[in-house]
């Protein structure tokens, strides 16, 4: 028994390729490591959560007999009081997401060379356009907030002609589709949840290469990981953007 | 993921990224520029198939060049966009249902 035990040990030995912890490396059936397949399954199962919300809220906005039109509801842009620029804002936090994956994936590829410095500096700039579409986004919620719209109450409901209008006084009833509240938060807020996350662990990916984690390591894979998870935020995003705004 | 990458395919991998930022970025601008100029002039059913359809392309573009899924193994990727099938499915069925709702809350 002992003697089958050593041969299995030493077999293992001959499987790692590297003293290190053994994260990469090591290749699956279809020629991509562990952690990156692994990453990709659990986006796989993200997207069906996003999947399930919008699907929701498909089925609820077809069941009612009128929704907000969304070039009336998302027509402010800060700074130009009650300028009407529909769908203006929301166009500039596309840009910025877009831009901000475009830095990760720059990043990615600087570490395919080595290139430390590339990294970091392309990682600033993933984390800056992250926070800056977080700031975005909390300032999007704070007006609608202001403008009365809350998770079981809208504003915006239909004028004589079925035109979207937002009702400023308090009504006992809500003007408009309640559940239009409730879908907006909750999927951009789950979205933005993603956002905040993914900032987060891309601040932790540029220290880990500022200390040079990855340059030992000889390899910076994850930076490719942590890079997959970036661009389903935007990959997402696309989705939320036509649910909510376009449709 | 090899990490010797020659100056060739770094400079061609660099170009492919460019190349589909500026496709999704100009997918973005066209379609927002569509939604107001066109939009209210157009039946929702052509508003709506377009726009799905531009966001599905922006969709392949982030997947397949911001994500690198192009350039993976064929298994692979047949792996992840199979079960998303389920979804069409899904959207189907859902669609209906809530229609359905339309028609018994609010009759004519």
């Amino acid at each position: 028994m002992a003697e089958v035990l050593e041969i299995q040990e030493e077999h293992h030995a001959d499987l790692l390729p590297t003293p290190d912890n053994g994260e990469g490396g090591e290749k699956t059936a279809m020629n991509i490591s562990y952690g990156k397949t692994m990453m990709w399954y659990f986006l796989l199962s993200d997207a069906f959560t996003f999947s399930a919300f919008l699907i929701a809220y498909a089925s609820i906005r077809l069941a009612q007999a009128w929704w907000p039109n969304p070039n009336l509801v998302f027509k402010s842009f800060p700074g130009l009081g009650h300028a009407n620029a529909p769908l203006a804002f929301v166009s500039v936090m596309t840009f910025i997401l877009i831009l901000s994956s475009v830095a990760v994936v720059r990043a990615v590829q600087e570490g395919h060379r080595m290139n430390q410095k590339g990294v970091m500096l392309w990682m600033i700039g993933g984390i800056v356009g992250g926070a800056m579409f977080l700031g975005c986004q909390a300032w999007e919620w704070s007006h609608l907030i202001a403008e009365g719209l809350r998770p079981f109450y809208n504003p915006f409901g239909p004028d004589a002609n079925g035109i979207t209008h937002l009702v400023e006084e308090h009504m006992a009833v809500s003007p408009g589709p309640i559940a239009f509240g409730a879908l907006f938060f909750g999927i951009t807020g789950f979205h933005g949840f993603h956002v905040f996350t993914g900032v987060c662990i891309n601040i932790w990916a540029f220290f880990a290469t500022a200390n040079g984690t990855f340059q030992r390591r000889g390899h910076y894979e994850m930076i490719e990981k942590v890079g997959l998870y970036w661009h389903f935020v935007d990959l997402v995003w696309v989705f939320v953007f036509l649910a909510f705004y376009l449709m | 993921m090899s990490s010797h990458l020659s100056e060739e395919q770094y400079q061609s991998g660099v170009k492919a990224v460019w190349r589909a930022t500026a496709i999704l970025s100009i997918v973005t601008v066209v379609e927002v520029a569509v939604a107001l100029i066109l939009g209210p002039h157009l039946p929702k059913l052509v508003m709506n198939t377009f726009y799905v359809l531009a966001s599905l392309a922006k969709a392949f573009f982030i997947v397949g060049e911001f994500m690198h899924l192009k350039y993976e193994k064929r298994a692979f990727m047949l792996s992840l966009g199979v079960p998303l099938v389920f979804l069409v499915w899904a959207i189907i069925a859902f669609a209906t249902e809530g229609h359905y709702w339309n028609i018994l809350n609010h009759p004519k």
